[in-house]
């Protein structure tokens, strides 16, 4: 059957419409939160495709503020939407955009010379201005390549742009729909309660160098314990402590407990009854006998419950197969004796020449013994020895274990009745105890993971203290400090061009995978990273690779190596939005730097770095602070 | 009548009233949906038919008469009956609180210019901070730079120094702009990454960040910052403390802030900002407040906005109703309700 609809609704309202309608009901100035920075940069488009000017003597006015803007940045006079904005009194403000044309779209809003701001819903905390009203679009926002729904806080972050506080007396919220919007999802970010705030702790590298150079270790576990995220996990770890009290209050019906059957008496009972040391197997040597059969070789001089002697030969017993020695003493008799009675084995050796049969050595050698253990020093150095605990006792298995049932009961299947419930039972018990031992320690866990990798890397002395390379590396603060601080070690960085160093910075810093077009790389860059990105691979391990593009390091690279080039010509040798390029430039600026502080002991890289900064504020990057 | 238009009349009911009808027609109608409900309704024989439209019928005077009293209300709105037994409980006497469109543009304008007067909320923020910290957690919106500025200024009458920390470079070249206006510019200096403008000026901003280093630097001994005369610490938007990426920053900033300095934490609403000023009452030696409101200065209303253009109101109520129950204005539901038909419609197509 067809269907003939009367009129398709279009999926949108249109932008020229939309701020037609808000100005007809009075509720411009107005933000309108979209997707996409397209999305905003298009809306301003159809302005111009609808040409619908202000009045002349507004655009007057938008003219004048810019002016003002213009003197302090004069970077905002190139801007390509400069007569739109002065033209219609719209304008668009996301990240795609210098930090200047922020401040100038910013400056009219608080002048109230536009009627309406496209901004991307993905940088609220950065819309920075009040309007009197807050236009929403969308209830998801595209987050890493995935949609995800706004959150409470989010949107109520979004509105709360709404109403000017002494400029307005009312602030609106406006909801227009658009494909995939979820009224509920909004209408729930506007009634409801933000969401709770969770910690985000984590622990890196510069982190723990830096609380390692001026604290111990115990007063780091301490701050440790101190930070929000450990706040938290305890509370979690109360909650669970109490659960685990619970289950073990339900546990103890199956806990510990006489065993009144008499199948298992009697089954113990001769347990304990077969279970006599074996007569004639060979025996074992406890742990104190092993510790001293290497020392005791012939020609060793040793304590005897009764005086001193010589070993002249070991050997062992025909029946219980135990170690003995052969002994010559002091009063010059040869005596037999078990290891087991040796008191004291002297650091002293005696000359001996062994025999195979009595008394064990050539009759000459022990005629010299026989003088020589007459004539020992009376004190002599002994060895220290590991003493004889006497714990000899049989070994029996628990009959009463607090598994339940008993694991090899024979009368299991009476007891079995309850088993399922107990089994279940002591499996949480196990769990929780587990967890919470696990949420307890998490963060001082991880901590010393980290140390471990630290002390591996030679940053870090087995004590925990900052080594030579340790007191360098921690005023490397960045994301990926560990990649950086092996470079400058495997000097990779010495002799290097500024231009390369802030490429290979460059790539080390940015941190989307957006593709785009990019100026051409030279062959040395393409060889640094290469070796960069090896040396990245090989730290996978320890921590994140760096995307490391190098089309990225490029647009770094360029911007060094041509200081004539101005920053329109700049921004057009790249697909990149412009704001992208400014962020990334002003980032790697941050890094250059932190290499830059490496002064004391790195002159030659921080020379270099310094070279790099000098090259790299210039033009609209020296505009701000 | 076709069954064709039975069946589409059968469709516009809801499926309530469907089982109403279907009671004593069809065995075990209530384990139905509504397709397989009409499927049902439409197998009985003909002479049926007729008296399911007289039912239905029955019912239809009084849709007319709400869709009289009330002309805004569309045609193809559900006929919502009066008989108890099908009323929706829902939303009893919701066509009596409805505001109107103009109800909701009503009083749009700017005030008259008042002389300038903190709130209570603001005040009380201000002395508590004398005694130890503050966290505050209101709309946006609604006078948190006051807060800072008069806590600076505070501060800084008793020879102190202040840092103000803002969680991105632009806020914070918005407030320097600000604060030289209001403090002078030699007593208002920035620190970023690379550069230091004015380093001694007794009112420093910077990013969360920088702050955190220089209580690295403080802590390893190499100190080049008069932490000792710190007196106040401000970090704006401190609801970064979520943030995946930054949040530890403003975490480390907290737990090493030095013990004479008072932190004053500014942040939009948050759903636990109890559970925050706990935590730094647990670490800290001084006493620490929560001053947290719902209260927005500049009331905020809520409107939808269909695209041909028709203005409605959001709610059912004129301002938003935060945190208790809420509905959707009727007229918003019916023309929301028809744009998704329509969209996802068309997008079959």
């Amino acid at each position: 059957m067809l269907v003939v609809k009367p009129q398709v609704m279009p999926p949108v309202i249109h932008p020229v419409d939309l701020v037609q309608t808000l100005r007809h009901k009075r509720l411009t100035p107005a933000i309108v939160f979209l997707t996409s920075r397209r999305a905003c940069d298009e809306a301003i488009d159809s302005f111009e495709h609808r040409n619908v000017p202000l009045p002349a003597h507004r655009s007057r006015t938008i003219a004048q503020v810019l002016d003002h803007v213009i003197r302090l940045y004069p970077s905002v006079a190139q801007h390509p939407l400069l007569p739109t904005v002065q033209r219609y009194g719209v304008a668009a403000h996301h990240a795609g955009h210098l930090p200047s044309w922020k401040i100038a779209v910013e400056e009219l809003m608080r002048h109230g010379c536009l009627d309406a701001v496209f901004a991307t819903t993905t940088l609220a905390a950065g819309v920075d201005f009040p309007a009197r009203t807050v236009v929403i679009t969308q209830s998801s926002v595209r987050k890493a390549r995935d949609l995800t729904e706004l959150t409470v806080s989010e949107i109520q972050q979004l509105s709360g742009r709404g109403g000017r506080r002494g400029k307005d007396l009312v602030g609106f919220v406006v909801v227009t729909p658009s494909p995939y919007i979820d009224l509920h999802v909004i209408t729930r970010g506007l009634t409801g309660n933000p969401e709770p705030i969770h910690s985000q702790f984590v622990i890196s590298y510069p982190m723990v160098l830096n609380l390692l150079k001026a604290h111990t270790l115990d007063h780091i576990k301490s701050i440790l314990e101190k930070s929000f995220a450990q706040f938290q996990l305890n509370q979690q770890a109360t909650a669970l402590e109490e659960k685990l009290e619970t289950v073990e209050a339900q546990l103890a019906a199956f806990g510990p407990r006489p065993c009144a059957d008499w199948i298992t008496q009697w089954h113990w009972f001769n347990l304990a009854q077969t279970h006599r040391r074996p007569r004639h197997a060979i025996c074992q040597d406890a742990p104190p006998i092993l510790a001293r059969l290497p020392f005791l070789t012939p020609g060793r001089v040793v304590g005897l419950p009764k005086g001193r002697g010589v070993v002249l030969r070991r050997y062992r017993s025909r029946s219980q197969h135990r170690a003995m020695l052969t002994v010559l003493n002091t009063q010059e008799r040869i005596i037999e004796c078990p290891v087991a009675q040796v008191t004291e084995i002297y650091d002293h050796t005696l000359n001996i020449e062994p025999a195979r049969v009595f008394p064990w050595c050539t009759p000459k050698s022990l005629q010299r013994l026989m003088r020589e253990v007459r004539e020992l020093p009376q004190h002599l150095q002994g060895f220290p020895l590991p003493e004889d605990t006497g714990n000899d006792s049989v070994m029996l298995p628990e009959p009463l274990t607090d598994e339940f049932p008993c694991p090899m009961c024979p009368s299991q299947p009476a007891c079995r009745k309850d088993y399922t419930k107990a089994w279940r039972l002591r499996q949480e018990h196990q769990q929780l105890t587990k967890t919470i031992h696990a949420i307890r320690s998490q963060l001082w866990h991880r901590f010393q993971q980290h140390v471990e990798v630290l002390q591996q890397f030679g940053y870090l002395t087995a004590t925990c203290q900052l080594t030579a390379d340790g007191e360098w590396a921690r005023l490397i603060r960045i994301n990926h400090s560990l990649l950086l601080t092996e470079l400058i070690r495997m000097d990779a960085f010495t002799g290097i061009e500024p231009a390369l160093l802030v490429g290979v910075l460059a790539s080390i810093a940015h941190e989307d995978d957006r593709p785009g077009i990019f100026p051409r790389r030279s062959p040395a860059l393409a060889s640094v990273l290469g070796q960069v990105r090896t040396v990245a691979h090989s730290l996978a391990s320890y921590e994140d690779p760096p995307l490391l593009r190098s089309d990225v390091a490029a647009l770094g690279e360029l911007w060094i190596s041509q200081p004539s080039l101005s920053w329109g010509e700049f921004v057009r040798t790249t697909t990149m939005a412009e704001g992208d390029v400014y962020r990334l430039l002003a980032r790697t600026l941050e890094y250059v730097s932190q290499l830059h502080n490496l002064k004391a002991t790195h002159p030659g890289l921080a020379d270099i770095a310094d070279q790099a900064m000098q090259l790299m504020r210039r033009d609209v990057l020296q505009e701000l602070p | 009548m076709r069954t064709d238009d039975l069946k589409q009349l059968l469709h516009e009911q809801p499926v309530k009233r469907l089982h109403w009808l279907a009671k004593g027609r069809i065995h075990r109608h209530f384990r139905l949906g509504k397709a397989r409900l009409i499927q049902a309704l439409l197998a009985l024989p003909p002479e049926q038919h007729h008296q399911i439209l007289d039912d239905l019928s029955r019912l239809r005077p009084s849709t007319q008469r709400t869709a009289t009293r009330h002309p805004s209300q569309g045609s193809r709105a559900h006929p919502r009956s009066e008989t108890p037994r099908l009323a929706t409980p829902s939303h009893p006497d919701q066509r009596e609180s409805c505001v109107t469109v103009a109800d909701l543009l009503e009083g749009i304008g700017v005030p008259p210019p008042q002389p300038f007067h903190p709130d209570a909320w603001q005040e009380e923020a201000i002395t508590r901070l004398r005694e130890g910290d503050v966290i505050v957690s209101v709309p946006t919106g609604s006078g948190k730079t006051y807060v800072a500025i008069e806590a600076a200024r505070q501060a800084m009458a008793v020879d102190r120094t202040v840092i103000y920390t803002s969680p991105l470079k632009a806020l914070s070249n918005t407030k320097l702009t600000e604060f030289v206006q209001l403090f002078g510019a030699d007593r208002v200096g920035i620190l970023t990454g690379e550069r230091r403008h004015n380093p001694h000026a007794p009112l420093l901003i910077m990013t969360t960040e920088i702050l955190r280093n220089l209580l690295y630097d403080a802590a390893g001994g190499e100190i080049d910052m008069r932490l000792d005369t710190l007196g106040l610490v401000i970090l704006d938007e401190s609801q970064y403390l979520a943030d995946p990426e930054r949040g530890v920053v403003w975490e480390e900033t907290i737990i090493l802030c030095p013990t004479q300095a008072r932190l004053l934490l500014l942040s939009a609403s948050i759903g636990n900002p109890e559970e925050i000023a706990e935590w730094i009452r647990h670490i800290r030696a001084v006493p620490c407040t929560l001053i947290q409101h719902h209260h927005r200065s500049v009331p905020l209303r809520a409107g939808y906005l269909h695209p041909s253009g028709k203005l409605t109101p959001l709610f059912t109520t004129r301002d938003i109703p935060r945190g208790q129950p809420h509905a959707l204005h009727p007229e918003t539901r019916r023309l929301f309700a028809e744009y998704e038909r329509e969209t996802l419609g068309s997008r079959g197509h």
